[in-house]
């Protein structure tokens, strides 16, 4: 039988795609859907981190409908190092957010992280300014790296994983707010609301770096993260981004933006517009449309700025070079 | 220095059934634990059959420790108990069993693919991957902190009698610690340089990684290393990275005073620290001097 090699490449990967299709259907690799028909997204201007921010914030936080009253909130905030720059999200966020939900009815707010690379967290917290938001009783810090652990089952198995040890804290929340820096990533690419997730995997069981989750895979492991600790909202700090070798080495990029959204897959596929690139083509955003939330830009309804071009694309590594949209928004 | 009030706070946090866990949790931590314990050994020698009650009780059975009660994986955190149950002079074989587990221990640079995919496919890290150490948890690679605690429970465990492997290991350990050497000095995690671009230091990992190397020939590395301690020491406000600073600067026979005045003025009476883990340090640093340091290498 003669087979030509365009027939051959077509039947080759027709056969691919159906064994993807029907591996995953067999054998799904997620037992969670948070997608739902369309996502709600806020692009706020701000052009420096000030005392309006906290207004700033509110008027945007009301454009969403949620609920708060009497819930315990967790802010995940991005706090990484005691270096100078936009390494970490910055701490006049993170207290308006705090504040911000205490004013909307919140029992109480709980600041958590845990940085991948400084053992000491309090050195981190001092550098990012943030001891002066934590006077408020009903604002409280925890370092997710030395929390009690609970054994908890992955709700997607991407990473081969299978469970992961994770804080107390974090698994008693009632609404998980992740607050990411807007930032380029030499390993992930983007680092937004859902890598920002890495930090709830905490250094007294993995290590400092949490090197596991690299070797399990980088992408799976934030899809296998993201699927068991559900955010129920993003408030992004783009307002002094980070361009080139991010997260830690990188420049400052004005970019004056916060991003609000009430879903971390539409958030991250927002902010990767904003950031020039492609969202479809950072691996664990185009994944994570497919059950985490919204990427594709018809589902995502915008309700403060529109992303309006010309965008300059953040520098990036040379290995990042794809993650450059061919045509932004 | 007064170290009392602390010391008595961190006893009043002692759990119910012995050891200590990272702060108000039930959960037992294998590093408070350890920490603790050196510092209520300093204070009161005679209670070391109570101290070391609850390590003994958490080794596995393969040796190790795990890093929290109720984990059953095996943790950096063997190489903190060998060096408590040193100080406790501890003769219920252990100590062996744990040395046992140490000396099988590597990362997993160790395995010959892995040597060879950091050497020719991702070499986006820069490190030696002959150059190897211990994990934070079996499977992983080489780390610095666990990598230096190792080696100190090695050379204080076997400073009598040193057999061949563990003289392998202890240099092994000492090269890796030497190659991961952030430019200008001190240490990180162990991520000197990435894409080319050099990573900072930080002061924890910095004091522990001179502790380890305490006894070895003060090469410019670690001359470097250990001025870039001093330098960053004159302005740390935070207690972890402080207490650490002065327990390595101590043994070099670097002037501590001002900084465990600094301490004291941080720790106060001890409430305010939640972490059991920091005040347990704070302690031993504030008490540098006064004990038998609990991370001394005989020469």
């Amino acid at each position: 039988m003669n087979v030509d090699r365009r027939r051959f490449v077509g039947s080759a990967a027709g056969l691919a795609a159906t064994t993807a299709v029907t591996g995953d259907w067999l054998s799904p690799k997620h037992s969670v859907s948070d997608r739902r028909p369309r996502s709600l997204v806020a692009i706020l201007n701000a052009a420096e981190y000030s005392e309006k921010t906290e207004a700033l914030l509110m008027d945007g936080l009301r454009l969403f409908r949620f609920n708060v009253l009497g819930k315990m909130v967790l802010l995940k905030p991005n706090l990484v190092e005691d270096l100078p720059g936009p390494v970490n999200t910055n701490a006049n966020i993170i207290g308006a957010a705090a504040r911000c939900f205490l004013r909307l009815g919140a029992a109480r707010v709980v600041i958590g992280e845990g940085p991948g690379h400084q053992r000491d967290t309090e050195l981190v917290v001092q550098a990012a300014d943030l001891k002066p938001h934590l006077a408020d009783r009903r604002i409280k810090f925890v370092d997710l790296n030395r929390d009690e652990l609970a054994r908890v089952k992955l709700k997607a198995n991407y990473s081969g994983l299978g469970e992961l040890w994770l804080p107390r804290t974090v698994l008693d929340s009632d609404f998980v707010v992740s607050m990411p820096k807007v930032k380029t990533h030499h390993w992930a690419g983007v680092t937004l609301s859902m890598k920002n997730m890495f930090g709830v995997v905490p250094g007294m069981k993995y290590g400092w770096p949490k090197n596991l989750l690299h070797w399990h895979g980088i992408h799976e492991s934030i899809l296998d993260i993201c699927a068991t600790v559900p955010i129920h909202f993003v408030i992004a700090d783009g307002i002094t981004a980070m361009e080139g070798n991010g997260p830690l080495q990188g420049i400052a990029r004005e970019l004056g933006k916060i991003v609000l959204a009430d879903d971390p897959a539409a958030a991250d596929a927002t902010c990767a517009r904003l950031m020039g690139f492609d969202p479809h083509r950072v691996q664990h955003l185009s994944e994570g449309g497919r059950f985490l939330g919204n990427v594709r830009a018809d589902r995502i309804t915008m309700l403060a700025e529109r992303i309006e071009g010309p965008i300059r694309p953040f520098a990036v590594l040379p290995e990042f070079h794809y993650l450059l949209a061919r045509t932004v928004l | 220095m007064d170290h009392v009030g602390p010391l008595q706070e961190l006893r009043r946090r002692e759990l119910f059934g012995g050891g200590w866990s990272f702060s108000s949790s039930p959960q037992m931590s294998l590093e408070a634990t350890c920490l603790a314990s050196f510092s209520v050994l300093a204070e009161q020698p005679s209670s070391a059959s109570h101290v070391v009650l609850p390590l003994l009780h958490a080794q596995l059975s393969d040796g190790s420790w795990p890093s929290f009660i109720s984990d059953g994986e095996s943790s950096w955190t063997t190489a903190l108990a060998i060096c408590v149950l040193n100080s406790a002079n501890d003769s219920s074989g252990a100590r062996e069993r744990g040395l046992s587990w140490l000396l099988k221990t590597n990362g997993r640079e160790a395995n010959w693919f892995w040597r060879w995919k950091f050497k020719l496919a991702d070499r986006a890290v820069r490190f030696d991957p002959d150059r190897y150490g211990w994990p934070w948890l079996s499977g992983s690679a080489s780390w610095v902190i666990p990598t230096a605690f190792s080696v100190i429970a090695i050379k204080q465990f076997t400073a009598c009698s040193r057999s061949e492997i563990s003289e392998r290991r202890i240099r092994l350990g000492v090269d890796m610690l030497l190659d991961r050497v952030c430019l200008g000095g001190g240490w990180n995690s162990g991520n000197s340089f990435v894409y080319g671009v050099p990573l900072p230091a930080h002061v924890e990992s910095t004091a522990i990684a001179l502790l380890a190397l305490q006894d070895e020939e003060r090469t410019s590395v670690i001359q470097a290393s250990l001025a870039w301690l001093k330098q960053r020491s004159s302005n740390i406000e935070s207690v972890e990275s402080l207490a650490w600073c002065i327990l390595s600067l101590f043994v070099y026979q670097e002037p501590v005073e001002h900084l465990k005045a600094r301490l004291a003025t941080l720790v106060g009476d001890g409430r305010g620290i939640r972490n059991n883990a920091t005040l347990a340090a704070a302690i031993l640093a504030l008490k540098c001097g006064e004990m038998i340091h609990p991370f001394e290498v005989l020469r």
